[in-house]
């Protein structure tokens, strides 16, 4: 009976194709845009020209610097007309002109590295000026065969030898916001549609218990979940040089038990949606504020502090807290147990309003 | 016949509004039994509530001598019910469903059998979305039977069908009923009732206004005969004596075109004498129908509601 019923469940799954949409096809579009912008050559910042009119060897060793930096992309164009023609027109963001005579020592010949910008890029030119600057600044020590008196060293949190990058981040987000929307959203509506439907009351009128007509819903629904997490790790992993650097069968264990508490809110808004309509809106009422600040996209500690401290009790919040503590950082989601009180909160309050409030047909 | 629905006192309240009041009847084991009112008369609520679906708010439901509130999963093992309007899912082919739905029950029968029995055999492999109206119907009708039960619910199965579509499902309900199941069935078509049904419950307003089997309701109409005749020139001396006789009127403002409704044959009699004399056109003797008693029982309330509105 649970089989079939499963079974079928996955069939009329497979065959709705605005679902198969919106719970696959949607999140692969959100993981190939982040990795065409932040996947793949994932420090680069942007494009930039270099022109080396110089010999020496300060002049030659910057150029080859900045091409090794791998922290730009370098234009082929060498000459500084060309080059500046494009940074008005936004194709590239910066040209970087060594001056003939740069890197002599004469006191005459120009001590100067020009950079001509693209307002619109400014993060480029931010690190650009920066890795210049400490470029030369080390050159400058050499030469004066001196020391720097101070200096910065900074580390990253978690283990040093892994590289994560925004994309890391992202993707983890997506990850999330794939769970959230099609859970939420494709319960809502499904139940609210079965439900106009009489499907519901169809249902009631057969000895099958509800509980077992809910659990197979919410099962085959987690199995789409699996495919929609596999194909997001696959793509954003494969296509785009993203890291899953925990453990693969712990970060799908999370996802489901997200998968999970999203679904159970969508049975709460079917309780309240009297159609599929109603459960549409409700669902993104829901959702989509919730997508820009639970923090799919930037940290939540990036908003104002009395918001972040509102939101990162938000139902998403906590579980992308921990997908990412698994993804980037290969820790166990238990290092924080607030994040899993959050998260149990959540069930079982959903899950109390369900079990009081859904009912399968009117009485 | 041993009766196999007892409903005792059985009421319905949604806050200050009585949906069913009071009602009690049986329903006898083979016959078919016929809820009949107007649309929010209560039949719906009745059906569900001894269908389970819903609450009573009063009185006792015994269905295959069980208590409705007590066994409801035997009862259910042992009943089929149709909803109003067709209520399968979209992305299953019509073979689909059925299997699917017959693993919900103890036991049940061939999903092909069902199919042909209906003559939806070709399509099986069909989403209900490309069904018509009256295909619809009928695997709604098919899908109640997949647990071979013994009482059958079949709630206006026969609403916004065409003529020809509603005489064929009349067909396959009377072919239901010949395999020994009972059935209970809401309609608001008077023709269809005393054609299909055994028995007949009038429904109005929440309560049974009149019960019976089916002849023998007709008979209890206050005028059980009737004529209906055309004559283009009917004299004002002969209306006047033909009134004397019966309730005489004209049929939808045609002065050529008369019906007549008698308490006596005597009475009858001798209005067939009359108009026979004048060699009328057209001219019919028949009793009255179901429908005439429906109108005689429930009018002179449709009327009063005219009045409040």
């Amino acid at each position: 009976m649970m089989l079939k019923l499963f079974v079928s469940n996955l069939k009329m799954l497979a065959r709705n194709k605005q679902s198969l949409f919106w719970s696959l096809f949607f999140p692969l579009i959100f993981t190939v845009i982040f990795g065409l912008f932040f996947g793949r050559e994932n420090n680069m910042s942007g494009t930039i020209a270099v022109v080396n009119e110089s010999q020496t060897q300060i002049a030659t060793g910057l150029d080859k610097a900045l091409t090794d930096s791998k922290l730009f992309n370098i234009s082929s164009e060498k000459n500084f007309d060309a080059a500046k023609t494009l940074v008005e027109k936004s194709k590239i963001s910066a040209v970087v002109e060594i001056p003939g005579t740069f890197g002599s020592l004469a006191p005459t010949d120009s001590k100067e590295v020009k950079v001509f910008y693209d307002p619109g890029s400014a993060q480029t030119v931010q690190i650009l000026n920066n890795f210049i600057g400490g470029y030369l600044t080390q050159a400058s020590f050499q030469i004066q065969k001196s020391q720097p008196l101070f200096s910065v060293k900074s580390e990253k949190t978690g283990n040093t030898t892994r590289s994560y990058s925004y994309f890391d981040f992202v993707m983890a987000g997506i990850l999330g916001l794939a769970l959230m929307n099609s859970s939420i959203i494709g319960i809502a509506i499904a139940i609210s549609s079965y439900r106009e439907d009489k499907i519901l009351k169809r249902i009631t009128t057969t000895p099958l218990p509800t509980w077992k007509f809910i659990s197979m819903e919410v099962l085959s629904r987690l199995v789409v979940n699996l495919v929609q997490i596999g194909l997001i790790l696959a793509v954003g992993v494969y296509g785009f040089h993203g890291h899953v650097y925990g453990n693969l069968f712990v970060l799908l264990g999370i996802a489901l038990i997200g998968a999970i508490l999203f679904q159970l809110l969508g049975f709460v808004i079917a309780t309240f949606a009297k159609n599929p309509d109603a459960a549409q809106s409700m669902s993104q009422v829901i959702a989509i504020p919730m997508m820009f600040l639970a923090g799919v996209f930037f940290p939540i500690d990036s908003l104002p502090s009395w918001l972040s401290s509102i939101v990162q009790y938000l139902p998403l919040a906590p579980l992308l807290r921990m997908l990412r503590a698994v993804s980037t950082e290969a820790q166990s989601p238990f290092t924080n147990p607030i994040n899993i009180a959050i998260v149990a909160g959540w069930i079982v309050l959903t899950l109390s309003f369900t079990i009081w409030r859904f009912r399968l047909s009117d009485e | 016949m041993p009766s196999v629905i007892q409903v005792r006192n059985l009421t319905k309240k949604y806050g200050s509004n009585i949906a069913v009041n009071d009602i009690s009847f049986e329903v006898n084991k083979g016959e078919v039994f016929g809820l009949l009112g107007e649309n929010g008369a209560g039949k719906t609520t009745t059906l569900e509530m001894i269908e389970g679906l819903r609450k009573p708010t009063d009185g006792s439901i015994q269905i295959l001598g069980h208590d409705a509130k007590e066994k409801l999963t035997e009862i259910k093992e042992r009943i089929g019910v149709q909803l109003q309007s067709s209520a399968y899912y979209s992305n299953l082919t019509l073979t689909e469903i059925l299997d699917l739905f017959a693993t919900f029950y103890p036991k049940h029968l061939e999903t092909l059998d069902l199919l042909r029995m209906v003559g939806l055999e070709e399509k099986k492999d069909a989403y209900i979305g490309s069904l018509s109206g009256g295909q619809k119907q009928r695997f709604s009708i098919v899908a109640s039977l997949i647990n071979d039960p013994e009482i059958v619910f079949l709630d206006e199965p026969t609403t916004g069908l065409d003529p020809l579509a509603r005489r064929r499902l009349w067909d396959n309900i009377t072919a239901i009923k010949t395999q020994g199941k009972t059935i209970i069935l809401t309609t608001h078509y008077m023709e269809e009732a005393e054609i299909l049904c055994d028995h007949i419950a009038i429904m109005d307003h929440g309560k049974i206004i009149a019960s019976d089997e089916t002849h023998k309701l007709i008979e209890k109409a206050r005028e059980p005969l009737k004529i209906t005749f055309i004559d283009n020139q009917l004299t004002e001396d002969d209306k006047s004596d033909l009134k004397k006789l019966g309730n005489f009127k004209d049929i939808a403002g045609k002065d050529y075109y008369f019906e007549m409704n008698f308490k006596t044959q005597p009475e009858l009699n001798k209005a067939l004498r009359i108009i026979q004399a004048r060699d009328p056109e057209s001219l019919t003797v028949t009793r009255a129908s179901l429908e005439d008693v429906f109108i005689e029982l429930t009018g002179r309330r449709i009327g009063d509601e005219e009045d409040e509105a």
